[in-house]
């Protein structure tokens, strides 16, 4: 994997005329940073991360990924570096076992079968579920969906990993296990959830998202302690605090 | 189809799961039947293609009057359900709503053609029943074949057994695509049912007032699913061509199972088989 960044420069989005998600906005990234996305319902993450992907490209401004612009013919070559991981594990998975599904991109990249199973296994140890390999993914539960879901991204050896309310659905020891595959990634990571002490445990930066601009972007002790800021803008102090 | 309609109902009203749920369950039991470990799955899927397709083939070539040739071609299938170690009755449950429909396909032929060829325990026996009872016999053999084609092999091997034979591969993406997205379709219309019943309480089914409410939800949220699953191959790489994984070639036990089949099915075909044993022990 590469150190890369993100640059994004008065950035609006709409999904109808007139009635901007984004309101021009503008912020780059560290290779190594580990940044959350925070905000109430409706501010408009989910669709900031999907436009760094190129899911939304119907936005005004600009979006660079790795000194790549983000425009249709330069997809494949974005993508190839981002693995996104979904709010929703049944619009992630696709196929009908975890080891096809974790497989599926190596596979794409035209990778030989003996590196896509030293892929797979490596994916599966990381989330610790070695024992799904073979299991079908209409038997899982919500929390086994979405620790395959992280596996199908961690296979791809992404340079960025972009997640979108990964800790939906996992139980406590789960959710540890998360936060430590997270912090065991050191290149750049936007994560956004509303679980703020998942935020506050993998992130050193923070953007705070309201209305559809950036309200505050900085360090993640201090915009999460201050209850003020927080509560102004529809969240609450992280549960440790 | 009077009577086919009637047939429904009664179907309808003896399962005690949702219809939705019920055929959610049947596809995975189809999946899951797939990924067993028996002899016969781990069988190459272009060689249980090949053979299933030569089988129907072989079926449907017998003449219409040929009813004692055409039954026994049904080795193959009591062979396979052994060898799958499938529930035959399990596949006549799974069937029943297509087995009438097959049955069906001669049902007016006794009327046209009614010249008396022989009679069985005084029952005249006329070539429109010959040629009526060997149509339903080619549909069910061809449609269990295919049964047991599904019930061995998964959509994935399948659909690379149908690359393998240079079938291109947008007919073969929409195959898998539509396999996986029935199911996508299948469950946004279960919610939506589950939604309604828990709030209808006192209604039984759907009131036809917000069928076309429904409906246009089920579109619009299948629709919604199913781009969010194409969003998520395509960030994963998927170009066009799916790859269907270890490309294990065919083995030597591929290669006898096939030619020993291939052979029988041959010999079936102008040797009738039924009626030399009937003879044998009458």
């Amino acid at each position: 994997m590469s150190h890369i960044r993100i640059e994004v420069d008065h950035v609006s989005f709409s999904y109808e005329k007139g009635n901007d998600i984004i309101k021009d906005i503008s912020f780059s990234t560290d290779s190594h940073d580990s940044i959350g996305l925070i905000g109430a319902n409706g501010v408009g993450k989910s669709t900031l991360l999907k436009m760094l992907v190129g899911l939304n490209l119907d936005f005004r401004g600009s979006i660079r990924v790795a000194d790549i612009p983000v425009q249709k013919h330069t997809l494949p070559k974005i993508r190839e570096k981002i693995g996104y991981v979904f709010q929703d594990s049944d619009s992630q998975l696709f196929m009908s076992t975890a080891y096809e599904d974790i497989a599926f991109a190596p596979r794409n990249y035209g990778l030989p079968e003996t590196e896509v199973i030293r892929r797979v296994e490596k994916a599966l140890d990381a989330v610790g579920i070695p024992h799904l390999k073979d299991k079908q993914i209409y038997k899982m539960s919500g929390g086994e969906k979405k620790l395959v879901s992280i596996a199908t991204i961690l296979s791809m050896t992404p340079d960025i990993i972009l997640m979108d309310e990964p800790s939906i659905a996992l139980d406590p020891k789960n959710r540890r296990n998360l936060i430590h595959i997270l912090n065991q990634f050191d290149h750049l990571k936007v994560i956004a959830s509303h679980d703020l002490d998942m935020i506050l445990d993998t992130c050193n930066r923070t953007i705070l998202l309201a209305n559809g601009e950036i309200v505050k972007d900085g360090d993640t002790k201090a915009i999460l302690s201050d209850q003020k800021l927080l509560e102004q803008h529809g969240l609450e102090l992280p549960l440790c605090m | 189809m009077l009577v086919y309609v009637i047939y429904l109902n009664f179907l309808e009203r003896k399962s005690n799961m949702s219809k939705i749920n019920s055929a959610i369950y049947e596809i995975h039991h189809m999946d899951s039947l797939a990924a067993r470990n028996q002899w016969v799955n781990r069988i190459h899927p272009l060689v249980k293609l090949i053979i299933t397709v030569f089988y129907i083939a072989v079926v449907v070539s017998f003449s219409k009057y040929n009813i004692a040739g055409l039954a026994g071609m049904i080795i193959y299938p009591v062979v396979i359900f052994q060898l799958g170690d499938l529930s035959f009755k399990d596949s006549i449950r799974k069937l029943r709503i297509v087995l009438p429909l097959v049955c069906f396909l001669g049902i007016f032929n006794p009327f046209f053609d009614r010249q008396i060829v022989t009679n069985i325990g005084g029952l005249p026996i006329t070539t429109g029943i010959l040629s009526m009872l060997t149509l339903m016999t080619k549909g069910v053999f061809s449609v269990l074949a295919s049964y047991l084609l599904i019930a061995t092999t998964s959509i994935e091997k399948l659909c690379y057994a149908m690359r393998l034979l240079h079938i291109p591969a947008i007919i073969v993406t929409q195959v898998l695509l539509t396999y996986r997205y029935i199911t996508v379709l299948l469950e946004e219309a279960n919610r939506i049912t589950q939604s309604y019943t828990l709030r209808a309480p006192n209604q039984k089914g759907v009131h036809f007032k917000v069928w076309g409410t429904l409906t246009g939800q089920l579109l619009l949220r299948s629709m919604d699913r199913a781009e969010k699953l194409y969003e998520s191959m395509s960030l994963r790489g998927y170009a066009g061509e799916f790859y269907y994984g270890n490309k294990v070639p065919c083995k030597g036990k591929d290669y006898v199972y096939l030619f020993l089949w291939m052979g029988l099915l041959i010999l079936l075909k102008y040797i009738p088989v039924i009626t030399i044993a009937g003879n044998l022990f009458l």
